[in-house]
């Protein structure tokens, strides 16, 4: 199908999309002219408007067969009010209910007309789109026809599928920090094409870099207590969420961490946590900082007694926590000799340190992925960001689960549309007539 | 994102019959110039293709719409309308300027979903009783005990998970957070929703005698055209939650009305068709027993685990039902499974000429629709 | 004339799908069929294992059959063919069929 669906600024649609230019549309959207225009103009226009945003990508004749007259809608029932009343008060008088002790508030409205386009809501890619899986309705389409979406565990490959209630619904998390991340400069491009040359180059060769990265330092007291400041530092600035550091700063912050980060494990005598994995270092450095942690306490009351051994009951910890003594040590010795290190392991502090490694974790550097890393949202995402109630996500797994069909109630309704009743009721106007 | 290239390079000196209609906007381009690119510029022959929307566009995404590029974590971050930044009080939040109507209602927080997970599978309590707790509608909490377990089920396989993103989306939306200990927790959603019934959308006139009481019993009734209750069957019922209990021990003894295709249950009054009924019950024993606190929390207690008795030994039927009619067969030495329907080929199941629509297995002598126009040919259902 | 148990081929190019018909074992496999007593569905599923991580993984064909009717026609001694002895043998309605040759 021909994507009809840029988002040209001179006829400023309105589209399921978070680009910049359909954000802007959307800012200065006016309601079309009603005055001196027939109703069968309003209807046409008013339905023009709204089926650029609703199902764009549905053609016209299969929405018509989609469409239907009947909407649902429900009404919040109070418990108290159901239990006062078995109904003789309403119906009372002349049908019109008593006058003291009826219902005096003034309930509001339902928005019935906006819930026209509620069918188009149950498809498949338009509720990928909803769950904020995917930046665009076309892109979800694309994600879907690309088999990377499953209803209910299997392979689903039809955006059209129209979801029933309890259908739950899984896209690959790859793509869709793909969709939601923002995109990589050219800088990084660049330096994924290396990575992929470099990776195919040296497949057969032997990897010559490992002795690089173990440097003895000379004075290993200093150099831990420096690396650990240095540590902190790098910790605090990548968990600020100051907005002024540019996301190029904030990674160079973080490749600085991630070295810091390697040099301190590169003292711990387990030398083999150095060519592992991201997660063995990470769960390492949280050892060596529960460690210290447990230590640390012990220490202020006697300073004998530098490994607190009682403190971890499991025997493997213990195996470990010997594994890693000289850090643990050379710390606690900076922290009997000089003043500053004892400032350096306040609570809030090793909180930060925490925060920052996780996040290293969750988030890290890689150029393989085909978004910018660290991960971050792609600008605009959050004018765009909401997620309807029909709609129950774990944005963990990027899986949603389709509760029930979207409902109107009194003062809102679910569908989400940018439209108000003034576009929406003529735009049900024309689809209640039969012309076809 | 700054603006495609182009937009960089323009100035306002060298194209000043483009930009003369917007002169307010153009010092704060020309000042982003840098002055090489402006030489670059100047020995271009083509024209710049930058149209004055677009000029117009990349003015405003750095002035009024540089708000939205990035969120602050925690607040919702939508486009404001001119109501909206008038009367800058704290409604609730509106994605759309244009549409009163719409609210980005609030998700749950991960800790409400953990806690969620803990309450229903290792508290074992029911989902009605959670539902009731939290204030959370009782599909969701079985759609999120559903994807908890699959998140943990993804985690100790070491499936990746889109953590930061999963980060970024709850600081953009509102999110319902779980109660400190000792607070109470804020309700996430009405849930005794009563869907409207299409039967009520008739607007009848229906002359009562103003001696008589007239209830939603008897509105159901005359909704679904089914005759009035006889007197006696009436003054049995004091409140209409007195039907509940039958109706919920057997959903079958709904009185049926109409014949053929015309038949139909008899509209039952909104008291019976909320999700918790037993919450009317509840407060009826609330009002006519205010002082005995003890007596009337036990009596709901009493009645609500009827009630999931009730439905449990329901679903254990169906399923044993179900299982029953289903053999499976693992053959040594075959790749494959087999399960093996019973099913019933009679005049009933197939029609009396043998071809009914609906008859199991395919057809003989009835056209295939499987390429017709406006059939649906792709699945309507996956099973789970 | 024999009557016999076989399978008649619906469904499209690449998509099989068989009724379990009773038929007279000379007429065409597309013809009119004294009676239809199940379905086959050769297409293997794959089970989603999406709750139950413990269930077999191994992919499932679905078969449905009304047995009664199944065992009245093998009363009367209608013959199933050999594809339909298998599943039929699966169903434990016939004894299963004793291969020609024995495995070295």
């Amino acid at each position: 199908m021909r994507n009809r669906a840029s988002t040209s600024l001179s006829k400023g649609k309105i589209r399921q999309s978070w680009s910049k230019y359909n954000l802007y549309n959307l800012q200065r959207f006016r309601n079309p002219a009603t005055a001196n225009r027939t109703f069968f103009q309003q209807k046409w226009s008013a339905k023009a408007v709204s089926r650029a945003y609703h199902g764009e990508q549905v053609r016209e004749g299969q929405w018509k067969r989609m469409f239907s007259r009947r909407i649902r809608s429900v009404i919040p029932m109070n418990t108290s009010d159901l239990a006062a009343d078995d109904g003789s008060k309403v119906s009372a008088g002349r049908g019109s209910g008593l006058k003291e002790g009826g219902p005096t508030q003034r309930s509001r409205l339902i928005p019935y007309t906006q819930m026209a386009f509620a069918p188009l809501e149950r498809r498949l890619d338009v509720a990928i789109f909803r769950s904020l899986f995917a930046s665009s309705t076309r892109q979800a389409r694309q994600f879907v026809i690309h088999g990377a979406v499953t209803v209910n565990g299997q392979k689903m490959r039809h955006p059209s599928y129209l979801l029933n209630p309890g259908d739950l619904f899984q896209v690959d998390p790859d793509r869709v920090m793909y969709a939601t991340g923002a995109p990589k400069t050219a800088f990084e491009r660049r330096e994924t094409r290396q990575l992929k040359q470099k990776s195919e180059d040296a497949e057969g060769e032997a990897e010559g870099e490992e002795a690089e990265a173990v440097e003895k330092p000379k004075d290993e007291k200093e150099g831990i207590r420096d690396s650990l400041k240095a540590l902190m530092a790098q910790a605090k600035t990548i968990m600020s969420t100051d907005k002024e550091i540019l996301p190029a700063k904030r990674k160079q912050e973080l490749r600085g961490f991630q070295k810091a980060v390697r040099r301190v494990l590169s003292r711990s005598d387990t030398s083999t946590v150095l060519t592992d994995s991201l997660e063995t270092q990470f769960s390492e450095l949280t050892l060596l900082l529960k460690a210290k942690r447990a230590e640390k306490k012990p220490a202020k009351e006697s300073k004998k007694d530098p490994k607190g051994e009682d403190t971890t009951p499991s025997a493997a910890k213990k195996s470990e926590e010997t594994a890693s003594g000289a850090l643990s040590e050379a710390f606690q010795a900076a922290a009997e000799g000089g003043e500053v290190d004892t400032s350096e392991l306040t609570d809030e502090e090793f909180d930060i340190l925490k925060r920052a490694l996780t996040q290293m974790r969750d988030n890290p550097i890689d150029n393989s992925k085909p978004y910018a890393t660290p991960w971050r949202p792609r600008d605009y995402m959050s004018a765009f960001a909401f997620i309807p109630r029909y709609l129950e996500v774990n944005q963990n797994i990027c899986a949603a689960v389709y509760l029930r069909h979207p409902v109107a109630r009194p003062g809102s309704a679910e569908v989400p549309t940018p439209f108000g009743e003034s576009i929406s009721t003529p735009a049900y106007g024309w689809y209640l007539k039969r012309r076809w | 994102m700054a603006p495609r290239i182009h937009n960089r390079r323009v100035s306002n000196a060298l194209l000043p019959y483009l930009t003369s209609s917007q002169s307010s906007s153009t010092p704060s381009l020309s000042s982003t110039c840098p002055s090489s690119q402006l030489f670059l510029r100047q020995f271009s022959a083509t024209a710049a293709p930058q149209t004055r929307l677009r000029r117009q566009m990349f003015q405003w995404l750095s002035t009024e719409g540089a708000a939205l590029k990035h969120h602050v974590p925690g607040e919702t971050n939508y486009l404001q309308g001119r109501a909206d930044r008038d009367s800058d009080s704290h409604e609730a939040p509106r994605p759309f300027p244009g549409n009163r109507n719409f609210v980005s209602e609030s998700v749950l927080s991960e800790e409400l979903r953990n806690e969620v997970y803990v309450r229903v599978v290792e508290k074992k309590k029911s989902l009605r009783a959670v539902s009731v707790e939290l204030g959370i509608d009782m599909k969701r909490i079985a759609a999120v005990v559903r994807l908890v377990e699959m998140e943990r089920r993804q985690q100790s396989q070491g499936k990746p998970l889109a953590l930061p993103y999963a980060r970024a989306v709850h600081e953009m939306i509102p999110t319902t957070p779980l109660a400190q200990e000792g607070e109470r927790q804020t309700f996430h959603e009405p849930i005794n929703d009563l869907p409207a019934h299409p039967l009520t959308g008739a607007q009848i006139f229906y002359p009562v005698p103003e001696s008589r009481s007239f209830t939603r019993v008897d509105a159901g009734r005359v909704f679904s055209g089914a005759p009035t209750l006889e007197k006696a069957v009436a003054d049995k019922i004091s409140h209409p939650s007195d039907l509940v209990d039958d109706i919920i021990q057997n959903p079958n003894s709904i009185e049926w009305v109409g014949k053929g295709e015309n038949a139909r249950q008899v509209l039952q009054p909104a008291d019976v068709r909320i999700p918790h009924p037993q919450l009317v019950k509840l407060e009826l024993d609330r009002r006519a027993f205010p002082n005995e606190r003890r007596t009337v929390a036990q009596r709901h207690a009493e009645r609500v685990e009827k009630q999931e008795a009730a439905e449990q030994q329901r679903r254990e039927r169906a399923q044993a039902r179900r299982e029953k009619s289903v053999q499976h067969v693992e053959p040594e030495g075959s790749r494959f499974d087999y399960r093996i329907q019973d099913a019933k080929f009679t005049k009933e199941t197939t029609g009396a000429d043998g071809r009914a629509p609906w008859a199991p297995g395919r057809r003989y002598g009835v056209p295939s629709d499987d390429r017709k126009r406006g059939v649906v040919k792709i699945p309507t259902r996956v099973e789970a | 004339m024999v009557l016999r148990i076989r399978l008649a081929r619906f469904g499209n190019k690449h998509d099989p799908f068989y009724n379990i018909v009773i038929a007279q074992a000379r007429s065409a496999r597309g013809a009119k069929p004294l009676e239809v007593i199940g379905t086959y569905n050769p297409i293997p599923k794959k089970p989603t294992n999406l709750y139950d991580e413990n269930a077999s993984a191994r992919p499932y064909k679905e078969i449905s059959l009304d047995r009664a009717r199944a065992k009245y026609w093998l009363g009367v001694g209608a013959q199933p063919s050999d594809p339909v002895w298998k599943l039929m043998s699966m169903a434990g309605l016939v004894e299963q069929k004793p291969t020609t040759f024995h495995k070295a």
